[in-house]
């Protein structure tokens, strides 16, 4: 198996090394293996999809890239920098990557647009006149003009999500972390969701690692897609999709598309599997 | 295609716009506005008028026949077919949040004439009106939710725009609350359960005289007294004393309620805030947290050698104890993720404070403050009705040692009415801080 990533852009930012990386929960008492050994490089530019079972630790991943917390042992690095490892177990959250939510984090006290405008006002690197001026620019650019004075509560939900995703790209992030961003959507908002973040993606090539449940999804949005093993989690399969961008709906229905998720379906089906039948024994 | 003769005039334009729903309540000067952009069409029956998928360009209002209006199945219309007569509205997708294309095929069953209006016009109409403009399109909102039943989330209508609507605040969003509440059934069922109190009060002290009633004042005694120029007991509408016990409690209630306020939301803010100070302090507060106000009442006399300070703490001491619970409360109910999301971004510690966690808390700080100024009339009364020389807790307690029962019910209403008072501004103060919620709660209609 072909485990080293096409080059799939221009890029030069955002290279994610995840080596050999543990993570053990409540090491003292219960101790759940979450992450096991689990090793992932992500190219500059690329969007590497993670699939795999309810509960495998997706997320707990994520938050270690984040900085939300430790990781046991192993190490992180982005751009060559060591992010975190044994000895220094917790990265710093910062602008460099961001976190688009499971349930979403748009504040809802703030309107679309102050929400958009936080991070480079936060961190001063505009001010508030020019960060409002660049604001108004990227929701446009994202169909989001007319919205940018509601409060998140007052948009739909698929417009949140557009919205959180442009706040992640005012930082000029290297890395967008996504958590199951699409979950709460119906099918046909998803989707244009899907269309939507590749027509931001085309405009901003950041790189991405997205987690996500659906392998439709996974396979139409990612260069490559990783398949993780149940608890404890460590990718099973890189499956590399060679179906080229800029992609379209249209390739939902292709030739290739449909082999892609027949290649697939019985590793993603098989761990699902495994996952259930050790809730089983749990349970 | 439609043929476009002038078949209705300015009038009868008026008359129908004024049958449609979102319009229903506009003044006649907008409604001429909106008639002078209205442009009539009619259609032969089996015409269709539009299909799902067209630019959604026009808004239709029907002024006579009749046409089916079918959604396509993506809509989620509880309803998929509706069929429009004079006075119903069709075509309003452009209104729609980011929605550009129409959602519904529309064709006239019998020969339909109707005035078509472009959208973008009216809506450049609205925004020039911004305190009628919001009315329309809110009413519009709500027309396309229950008359078409389309879901909520699909039925949100876009924002207005322009210098003027930026101050479409909170404010005026409380006062357009008001006056739907106004032209709801409830403030008339509000009445009737005041008259029926009312009523019952007189019948049973003054016309049947039951037993335990007897003895109390009556409603027309009392009122007599209250509006009184010259009272019998002393105190009435028309008596300087009567205002200078409102002041006196009002002015102890406003320095016990800031108090409490500053001193409760700062030490809530830091009980949830840090783990460390919680550890500390929390226990002892829950300790101190149930101890009934009155009991404090002997210490505070100790403590405090002047009165005045001695009503006022006891006051204080309740209400703070509801701002800071609910202020801690409100800390630890913010969700994780925004937290996370400030850090995402790079916000400092002292940013995340300011951004998150303050704002984040509002809500329960606010419910706090409900409940603070409540318990703060009602410890004050209590403490004043054990010491101090005026105040409402004064003249009740007084009248009642003096046998002048009229003016205990005076005090008791004149508190009932200022407690009400208060509490009404606290909430004011909270819908101008909160306008997010305001809207939130707003768009779910409570
Ligand atoms: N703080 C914690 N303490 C102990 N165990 C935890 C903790 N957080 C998560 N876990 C466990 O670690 C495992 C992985 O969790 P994680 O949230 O990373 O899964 P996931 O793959 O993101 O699942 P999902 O697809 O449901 O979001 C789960 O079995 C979970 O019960
Ligand atoms: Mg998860």
């Amino acid at each position: 198996m072909d485990m080293r990533p096409p080059p799939p852009a221009t890029q030069t930012q955002g290279h994610l090394l995840i080596d050999d990386v543990v993570k053990v929960y409540d090491p003292e008492g219960a101790a759940v293996l979450a992450v096991d050994h689990c090793t992932l490089e992500i190219e500059p530019g690329e969007i590497c999809m993670i699939v795999g079972p309810s509960g495998c630790g997706k997320t707990t991943l994520l938050n270690a890239v984040a900085g939300f917390h430790d990781i046991t042992s192993g190490r992180i690095l982005m751009d060559g920098e060591v992010l975190c490892s044994t000895d220094r177990p917790r990265s710093t959250p910062g602008p460099d990557r961001i976190v688009v939510f499971q349930n979403g984090a748009l504040f809802p006290w703030k309107s679309n647009l102050e929400n958009v405008i936080f991070g480079p006002v936060m961190q001063g690197k505009l001010g508030r006149r020019e960060a409002l001026d660049k604001g108004r620019a990227m929701m446009g650019d994202a169909g989001l003009s007319g919205v940018e004075h509601n409060y998140p509560g007052e948009v739909s939900s698929g417009m949140r999500r557009r919205v959180e995703i442009v706040r992640a790209l005012m930082n000029d992030p290297k890395v967008l972390l996504l958590d199951e961003p699409y979950r709460a959507l119906d099918s046909l908002t998803k989707s244009v969701m899907h269309e939507a973040l590749l027509e931001i993606y085309y405009k901003n090539r950041v790189t991405i690692f997205f987690i996500t449940h659906d392998l439709e999804e996974a396979i139409f949005l990612g260069h490559r897609v990783a398949i993780m093993t149940t608890r404890p989690c460590k990718p099973k399969k890189i499956l590399t999709v060679d179906i080229p961008h800029p992609r379209d709906y249209s390739v939902l229905t292709s030739k290739r598309f449909r082999e892609l998720i027949e290649e697939t379906n019985d590793a993603v089906h098989e761990e699902a599997l495994k996952a259930f039948q050790a809730g089983e024994k749990e349970g | 295609m439609a043929a476009t003769l002038p078949v209705v005039a300015e009038d009868d334009a008026i008359a129908v716009l004024r049958e449609a729903t979102p319009f229903g309540e506009a003044s006649p000067v907008v409604l001429s506005r909106i008639a002078a952009l209205a442009r009539p069409a009619r259609y032969a029956a089996g015409e269709r008028i539009y299909t799902a998928g067209d630019a959604a360009d026009d808004i239709f209002i029907v002024a006579s026949g009749r046409a089916d209006h079918v959604f396509e199945p993506e809509v989620g219309a509880r309803e998929p077919l509706k069929r429009v007569t004079r006075g119903g509205v069709f075509g309003w997708a452009g209104l729609l949040l980011g929605q550009t294309r129409r959602l519904a095929t529309v064709t006239a069953v019998e020969p339909t004439e109707v005035l078509r209006i472009d959208t973008e016009a009216l809506v450049a109409l609205l925004e020039s009106q911004p305190q009628e403009g919001g009315q329309v399109m809110a009413r519009f909102a709500a027309m396309i939710r229950r008359e078409f039943a389309v879901p909520e989330l699909l039925a949100q209508v876009r924002r207005l725009s322009g210098p003027l609507t930026e101050e479409m605040s909170s404010l005026s969003l409380t006062m357009y609350r008001l006056s739907l509440w106004l032209k709801s059934p409830r403030p008339y069922l509000m009445l009737i359960g005041f008259a029926l109190f009312l009523g019952i009060w007189y019948l049973a002290v003054e016309v049947w005289k039951l037993p335990r009633f007897r003895e109390m004042p009556g409603l027309t005694t009392v009122v007599k007294e209250w509006f009184s120029p010259s009272p019998t007991y002393g105190l009435s509408l028309y008596t300087e004393e009567y205002y200078k016990h409102i002041v006196v409690s009002v002015w102890r209630v406003t320095q016990a309620f800031f108090l409490a306020t500053v001193l409760g939301v700062t030490f809530g803010l830091l009980l949830g805030w840090s783990q460390r100070f919680r550890e500390y302090v929390f226990p002892v507060f829950e300790m101190l947290r149930p101890i009934p106000i009155l009991a404090w009442v002997p210490l505070a006399i100790v403590m405090f050698i002047a009165t005045e300070s001695a009503v006022i703490y006891l006051a204080f001491l309740a209400s703070f104890y509801a701002t800071a619970l609910n202020t801690m409360l409100g800390v630890q109910s913010i969700d994780e993720s925004y937290i996370r999301a400030a850090s995402c971004l790079g916000a400092s510690q002292k940013q995340v404070f300011r951004h998150v966690i303050l704002p984040g808390a509002l809500p329960f700080i606010f419910t706090g403050l409900q409940i603070s100024i409540g318990v703060s009339w009602f410890s004050l009364v209590a403490a004043e009705m054990v010491s101090g020389q005026y105040g409402l807790g004064y003249v009740i307690n007084t009248s009642y040692v003096m046998v002048r029962y009229p003016t205990i019910i005076i005090g008791m209403a004149t508190l009932g009415l200022v407690g009400y008072t208060t509490s009404a501004l606290v909430r004011l103060a909270g819908d101008y801080l909160m306008e997010w919620r305001v809207r939130e709660l707003a768009l779910a209609e409570r």
